[in-house]
Formats: C-alpha cells, structure tokens, sequence
C-alpha cells in the first residue's frame, strides 16, 4: 500500500471539491429561466453582502428558491449514496455492492413509504423508517447471500436482485391499493428525482450524513487492516464487531436519508466508489471522503442534464444514473467473472 | 482504537463548514418577491378548491395554465390572449399548441413556469401532481387548483376561474350556456333507462373509471351507467368481471393523435368477440374531451347521448 499522508489527502480532496465548485457554479447557470453567469455571480455576491434589495426579484426566486436547494439537496443525497456504497463494499467484502444494485433502496422505499400511510404527520418519521427499511433488507441480503458460511458474489447479488424484486412488488402493491392517498407516485421511489424539496430542513439531513460519514470515516484505518485479514486484524488489536457495527449502521442511516428524500437513485453508491479507487487507490482513509465529495459532484451533474436535455421537460435523476451506472455495474461484473 | 489524526479532523471539520455555508444561504429565499407583485396591484386573497389559499393581484394579466382541461377553459372564457404558457398536453383548441410550453403536467419545470412571469398559475387535481402547486406556493407564486369531481362541479369551477381572472360575466355565462345545454339533454332523455355500458379509458389491459370520477358523472348525463362500480378511480377489471356484467355497450376513447382501438380490432380478438355487445356491434368511440373535465366535455356527453338514445332525438324532431 502506498504511504498515505495527510498532505495527499488534504491535496486530493481540495482538488475535487474544486471540482464540486465549477459543477455547482455550471449548474447553477444551466436551466430553463436565462440568467447569465455575470447575473449570477452578481445576485450570489448581493446576497452575501446582504443587498438583497439590489437583486431583482424573480433571479433571487431561481437561484435561491429552485436552483441551489436543489443543488445542495442533490450533494447530500450524492455523498450519502456513495459513502453508504463505499460502506456496504468493505462491509461485504465485495466491490459490487451498492445500495441500489443490493436492495437496500427498495427497503428504505418501502420503510418510507409504510411511514407514509401509518404515520404521515410525524415530523422526521419518514427518515427513521426508511433506516430502519435499509438496515433490515442488508441483513437479510446478507443471510441470503452467504453459501457455506462466506458470502459468495454471484449468490450476494442473486439475493440482493430477488430482494430487490420482492420489495419492488409489495411497493407495487401498496401504491395500488392506498391509490388516491395522498402518496407520490411509483416512478419516484423506483427510480428518484429531485424536482421536490423535502418537507424535512436541509439542514438537519446534512447534519445526519455528517455524523453518518463522519462515523465511518473514524473506522477507516481499522477498514484497512480489516480488510486484509480479519483475523489479522483481530490480532492487531482492532474490534471487528464493533467496526462492522458502526459501518451497518452508518451505511442504513446514509442510504434511509437519501431514498426517504430523493427515491431510490441508483448506481451511484457503485459508481462513485469504483472510480475514486481506480484515481486514488484502495486505501480507505482516502475512499470515504473523496467517495463522498466524488458522488455530490456526480448528482450535482447528473440532475443538471436531468433538468436540462429534454428543455422545459424533465427526465428522473435516477435515469441518468442509471444509463451511466448499468454499463459500469457489467464491466465490473465481467472483469471480476475472468 | 486508535484516536483521530489531528489533521483528519481537521479536514472533516473544513468539509463540514463549506457544505454547512452553503446549505444554510439556500433557506429563507422568498419574501421579496411578494412584496414587488403586491406593490404593483392591490391584492385580493382566496382560498382554491383544494384548501390552499393565497393572495392574487386584483387584475390578473399572466396567466400559466398547468393542465390541458384549464388550458381549453380559460380559452372559453375569452382570455386565450392572457395565457402566456401551458403545457406539451394542451393541444385544445389548436391554437394552444402556439404557446410556450412548460413540460408535462405531471412534472413541469418550475423554472420554466417563472421564467413567464406568471400572476396566476392554474391547476387541476385531475392530472396535476399536489407536489407541484406546494413548491409554487412555496415561492410565492399564486398556484390555483381546481378539483373536479362532478359535472356540475366543473361548471361552478369554470365559473370561478372566470371570476378570478376578471371574466366574470363570460364566466357565469358559459355556465349558464353549458347547464342550459345539460337540461335540455335531460328533457330529451325523460326517463328513459340507463344503457348499461362499459367505459374503457385504456384498452389492454382493460382499465375502467371508478364511481367517484367526473367520467361517471358524465356518463350520467349521457343517460348510460357504468357497469363497473368501484371507489378506486381507474380500476382494472379482469375480463372475467367485464363477461360476467355483459355490458350493453362498450365505449373507448381516441388518443391524442387520434388513433383508437375500434370494433374491428374487438371483433379479432377471440375474448372480445365472445361478448354480446362486439356481437351485435355496440362499440362507440369517443373523443377524448371525455377524458377532460372542461365545456367541450359537453359536446362530447350530447354526441354520446344521440349514440345511445337515437330513438329520444328523432322523437324530439318530429314534434
């Protein structure tokens, strides 16, 4: 393994939240009201100094009603699909597992959606059930998924499509008969978008993915070590259980806060990990924060061209995802089969 | 355990403080862009036919209609020239198809709708997501919904939406022009029994209407009842249910483009065939103004009711 000091890491990161900057700054510019970049830098630095007066007010409606809590939605939910991604890889043991391709998603859609119908007004009950659906379906995936005690990939993304379509049937089944309750549609929560700003403050959802993010991140050197060996870990002095606790959990919590906001928007949790690791390598002190910065900056894009490709009309972020994960997920699939 | 780096705790703590910065500037956003629409024209405030309420200029100029049944009813009222958007569906009365689009009614975007400058936005629970008029709202823009159910319903909702963008009287007379039309139908009829029908809004698999709908109301008015009784509001029934009701007639509707299912492709179908109303060829199409609570679902009711009840017209001429 490559020396990993914390100037690389400091150096990398910084790189790609430039990278997040000039995609908000894009996306930002990008839609179907005109305003011209001098325009919104002009609005975004009024805004700042205070003069909103100064600013007229329909560009203060797009940049600051529509467009950036969309971005900033679009980040929290791009950092918690990959870092729960990234989660569920060393989890597992396998680079094929992602929130989505597993049936993760589908289980925090229906826990959403459960908490729709039971208990709609509750404040934040949406969220709490959608971990609580993640957090079941990974372990049932993962009972399903072992053959003679090891979990084995082929069997792993057996139950986890199986997973995916049982869940996906009862979601079915649920909007059908509750059909003219006050639910959204069953394209959201198979494949997500963000046209809706959640009815939870944004501020509280990205407190959660920090604490989420945060907890994995503080187990990393010991996810290094894990995954060499657990038994050598274990002699290193390293608490797997405890690891692998605080990973399950985190992972649940991450990917329960994304689809309970978003519907289930997939590939993202593959993708992003999948990519930083090939640019960066497989040490997981440098994996979670540049998975969790490289998967805001691909929904950050992928929404723009979301809202953008078909004019007025838009297409579910989740559709753009997948058309890029799709192709990926197979290349990974044959690379590791040879 | 091992304890945190110093550095990487640093770093996290950076991370967290930039994407903190940004989420926090994105919250409080709207209020001036009240105050500009207020300043300009006195308001009044009113409540829409789904409980939300909210404040319109008293002239209402910038009219987006985000449904295609608004869309053709705003042009009845007489204020086709005040609508300055609409969506890919309104395609009636032609001339609607003219006007900027905003995207589908289902998931229009918002930015497309405020790039128009709308006064009043106007919506219809009847294709419209409730998602869509709460994040207007949300941003000050004056979302009216109407809710159909009924025809009668539809009448008062037409005569509203006149009122609300100052056509007052051709809003109260195009309601008194359809309901006189809707007596003068149910003179005809007398008390003639209903046709029992089977009314197909989507022909494989069989997709029906519900009782709660406008459909079954219009169906009413028709002089025909629906065979399928069910709260939902597009139930599917299994074939077995249609040949079990033996419907006296079957009603399909055209497409958008026009095309439609029609008795030929009924009689090729073995399951079909086997139904006495193929049989003996009492198959109707409709246009698809059925499938829209808006006046030209008037036209649409009397031309069914000839179909069904040819007998009432011609007794009607003689006299």
């Amino acid at each position: 393994m490559k020396p990993l000091t914390p100037r690389r890491v400091l150096a990398v990161c910084s790189l790609l939240l430039l990278v997040l900057f000039v995609a908000v700054v894009i996306s930002l510019r990008m839609g179907a009201y005109p305003i011209s970049i001098p325009d919104i830098v002009a609005t975004l630095f009024n805004r700042i100094a205070g003069r909103t007066d100064q600013i007229p007010s329909e560009f203060l409606l797009v940049v600051f009603g529509l467009r950036l809590p969309r971005i900033a939605l679009g980040i929290i939910v791009g950092a918690a699909l990959s870092t729960a991604g990234a989660g569920f890889q060393a989890l597992l043991r396998n680079p094929l597992a992602d929130p989505y391709v597993l049936g993760v998603s589908s289980g925090a859609a229906l826990g959403a959606i459960m908490s729709l119908v039971f208990a709609p007004h509750v404040a934040g009950a949406i969220q709490i059930a959608a971990f609580i659906g993640a957090g079941a379906t990974i372990a049932v995936v993962f009972l399903l998924g072992r053959r003679g005690g090891q979990l084995d990939t082929a069997t792993l993304l057996l139950a986890g499509i199986i997973t995916t379509s049982f869940l996906s049937a009862v979601i079915m089944f649920l909007m059908t008969t509750l059909s003219g309750r006050d639910l959204r549609g069953i394209s959201f929560w198979v494949m997500g978008d963000l046209a809706t700003a959640p009815v939870i403050d944004l501020k509280w959802l990205f407190f959660v993915l920090i604490i989420a993010a945060g907890s994995i991140y503080t187990t990393t050197s010991d996810l290094n070590l894990i995954l060499t060996g657990e038994q050598e870990a274990r002699h290193l002095g390293v608490n797997v259980r405890r690891v692998k606790l605080v990973v399950y959990v985190a992972s649940s919590v991450l990917t329960g806060l994304a689809v309970s906001v978003s519907g289930s928007i997939g590939y993202v949790g593959l993708l992003v990990p999948h990519v930083m690791r090939m640019l960066f390598g497989n040490d997981y002190r440098l994996l979670i924060p540049t998975s969790a910065i490289g998967g805001a900056i691909l929904i950050v894009v992928a929404d723009m061209l979301a809202r953008t490709l078909l004019g007025a009309t838009e297409v579910p972020v989740g559709a753009m995802t997948a058309l890029a994960g799709a192709p990926v997920f197979i290349y990974l699939m044959r690379r590791r089969v040879r | 355990m091992k304890t945190m780096p110093p550095i990487r705790a640093l770093f996290a703590a950076a991370i967290l403080l930039a994407l903190f910065a940004l989420v926090t500037r994105t919250a409080p956003a709207r209020a001036p862009a009240q105050a500009e629409t207020t300043a300009s024209a006195p308001a009044r405030t009113i409540t829409d036919e789904t409980g939300r309420r909210m404040s319109i200029p008293a002239t209402v100029r910038r009219i987006v209609s985000l449904a295609p049944d608004v869309t053709e009813t705003v042009y009845a009222l007489g204020a086709g020239d005040r609508l300055v958007g609409d969506t890919n569906y309104c395609d009636t009365p032609p001339e609607a198809k003219l006007k900027p689009h905003v995207g589908n009614p289902q998931s229009p975007s918002l930015e497309a709708v405020i790039a128009l400058h709308p006064d009043l936005v106007l919506a219809s629970t009847s294709i419209n997501a409730a998602e869509t008029a709460d994040s207007l709202l949300k941003l000050g823009v004056p979302v009216y919904t109407s809710d159909p159910h009924t025809i009668l319903g539809m009448l008062d909702s037409a005569a509203r939406l006149g009122d609300l963008i100052g056509a007052k009287a051709q809003g109260e007379a195009l309601k008194q022009n359809l309901r006189a039309r809707l007596d003068v139908l149910q003179v005809r009829l007398g008390d003639r029994p209903l046709a029992h029908v089977l009314f197909l809004v989507w022909f494989a698999p069989p997709q029906s209407i519900g009782s709660n709908t406008f459909i079954a109301d219009a169906l009413r008015f028709a002089g025909a009842e629906s065979v399928i009784v069910s709260d939902e509001n597009w139930p599917k029934p299994s074939f077995e249910e249609i040949l079990r009701v033996q419907p006296d007639y079957i009603i399909l509707t055209t497409d958008h483009e026009g095309g439609a299912t029609d008795i030929a492709d009924l009689r090729s179908r073995k399951d079909w065939q086997s139904l006495e109303a193929v049989r003996l060829g009492r198959v109707i199409t409709v246009s698809d103004s059925f499938d829209r609570p808006s006046p030209g679902l008037i036209d649409a009711i009397e031309q069914l009711a000839r179909q069904l009840h040819p007998e009432a017209f011609v007794a009607e001429a003689h006299q």
